[in-house]
This record gives C-alpha cells, structure tokens and sequence, in this order.
C-alpha cells in the first residue's frame, strides 16, 4: 500500500521517485555537501563512514584501509551520480535502490556525527533542535520510506 | 641438557593462522535505521526475512552478531561490502 505524497513509491518495474520540488532542492543540497565532503577525505564527520574492520591490530587495519579506501571513494561518488540523476523522479532498479539507499545512510551518519548523538540522546529523544537535526530526520523518514518499497510484496 | 620451556614454532603458528576462519561482527551504531539495517542483510547475505530480523535486533540489543564466516579473503569481502551500506562491521578470528 503507498500514498500518491509518499517520496518513494512501490511500482511494478522497482521504486519511483516522487520528492517535491522542495525536497528535490533539498536533496541536492545535501549532495554537493556530501560529494566536498567525500572529497576531502579526511573530515572528522566522516568518521562514521570508516569505521575499522581491525580494531586491535593496527598493521592489519593500515592494510585493510591500503586496500580498499580508493575503490570506497570511487564507489560512493559514483552512489551520487545515481542519485542524482534521479531526484527529479525516476523509476530505480535493484541497483538504484542501493545507491540511494547507501547516499541516504552516508548523509545520516555524517549528520548525526556532526550532532554528536549517541545511543542514549536518541533513546531519550533529546536531539537538539536546528537544521542539522531536522535534516538527520528527514534523511532517516526518506531513508525509511524507501526501505518500505523495495520492501513491497507487490514488487 | 634442559629442554626450553618454551619452543617457538613461528611457522606452525602463521600455517594456523592463515587456515583458522574468520567470522565478520556487525556493532550497533545507534544512528542506522533498524529497518536499513535488516534490509542490508537479506540483500548481501541472501538471509531471509526472519533470519535478517533476527539478527538486526541481536546486533541492537546484544550490541553485536556475527553475521558471517569464512576465509580471510570472504570476511574481508563481506566486511567491506558492510562498510560500503554504513553499517559497522570488523572481523577477528574464530576460536
């Protein structure tokens, strides 16, 4: 079941794109502030996004970061491209959800490192009000919506 | 003569290293949607729905599941493939 206003759509063919026009200039806002902030490489809100894979063997984390940060940077700047070419509606494939999906996750993980949250200000819902966290929601309902209709049983 | 009390056998030790499997850990970050979460799952390792979900509430309320296992090679895959969706993943040993 969906709404004609809800941002993702279930569809026979994959997920439509349906964002207004505001959140469509929203949206792409939020991805030039990604695409500089991926480019950088090395911004503390991007912590997050590289999380170790070797916590307690430092040589093997350098390696692991060796082998595959490249290909991650590449990958995901290709995610925006993607995403993109879509905000103005579109109908995703398999591989368009993911993309939109992964680029949705990536903004509320850099927001929600801006705000600083922890599990214990999300349990007790004390977010602190401004933009950053009226965009770390709305990143989570689009993200969420989205994930109920790739889920969709019709699809 | 005294035997050591201690052989180092280097050699053996990296041939048990190399051949012990890895298993690959997903930690709890507060900030993923539980529903993204499992949805990732079932599409990387193919769970089912109920297996995904199962999983995604052991990482949050135990904090972490092991979600896969394997060679090095496959842990390494899985973890960066984890890492590439957001989600928090790191591999050690299985003992």
């Amino acid at each position: 079941m969906s709404h004609p206003s809800w941002p993702f759509l279930a569809a026979e063919e994959g997920v439509e794109v349906n964002l207004g026009d505001q959140e469509q200039e929203v949206l792409e806002n939020l991805l030039v502030d990604l695409r500089h902030l991926l480019m950088s490489d090395s911004h503390d809100s991007l912590r997050r996004l590289k999380p170790p894979a070797h916590p307690d063997n430092e040589e093997a984390e350098a390696a692991y970061r060796e082998m595959v940060d490249d290909d991650m940077l590449r990958a995901r700047l290709e995610l925006l491209d993607v995403v993109e070419a879509g905000i103005g509606g579109a109908t995703l494939d398999e591989g368009d959800v993911a993309a939109w999906m992964q680029c949705l996750n990536m903004m509320r993980l850099i927001l929600g490192e801006r705000l600083e949250l922890d599990g214990a200000d999300l349990e007790a819902h004390e977010l602190p009000e401004g933009p950053a966290t009226f965009l770390y929601e709305w990143t989570g309902e689009l993200l969420e919506f989205l994930v109920r209709a790739a889920s969709a049983p019709s699809r | 003569m005294t035997a050591p009390l201690i052989v180092e056998d280097r050699e053996t030790d990296s041939v048990d290293d190399l051949s012990r499997p890895w298993k690959v850990l997903v930690w709890d970050d507060p900030i993923n949607l539980m529903s993204y979460v499992a949805f990732v799952f079932r599409k990387l390792f193919g769970f089912s729905e109920e297996k995904a979900h199962r999983l995604m509430m052991e990482v949050h309320t135990e904090g972490k599941a092991v979600v896969s296992s394997g060679p090095k090679e496959k842990a390494e895959m899985d973890v960066f493939r984890l890492h590439e969706h957001g989600l928090w993943a790191t591999m050690e040993h299985d003992s």
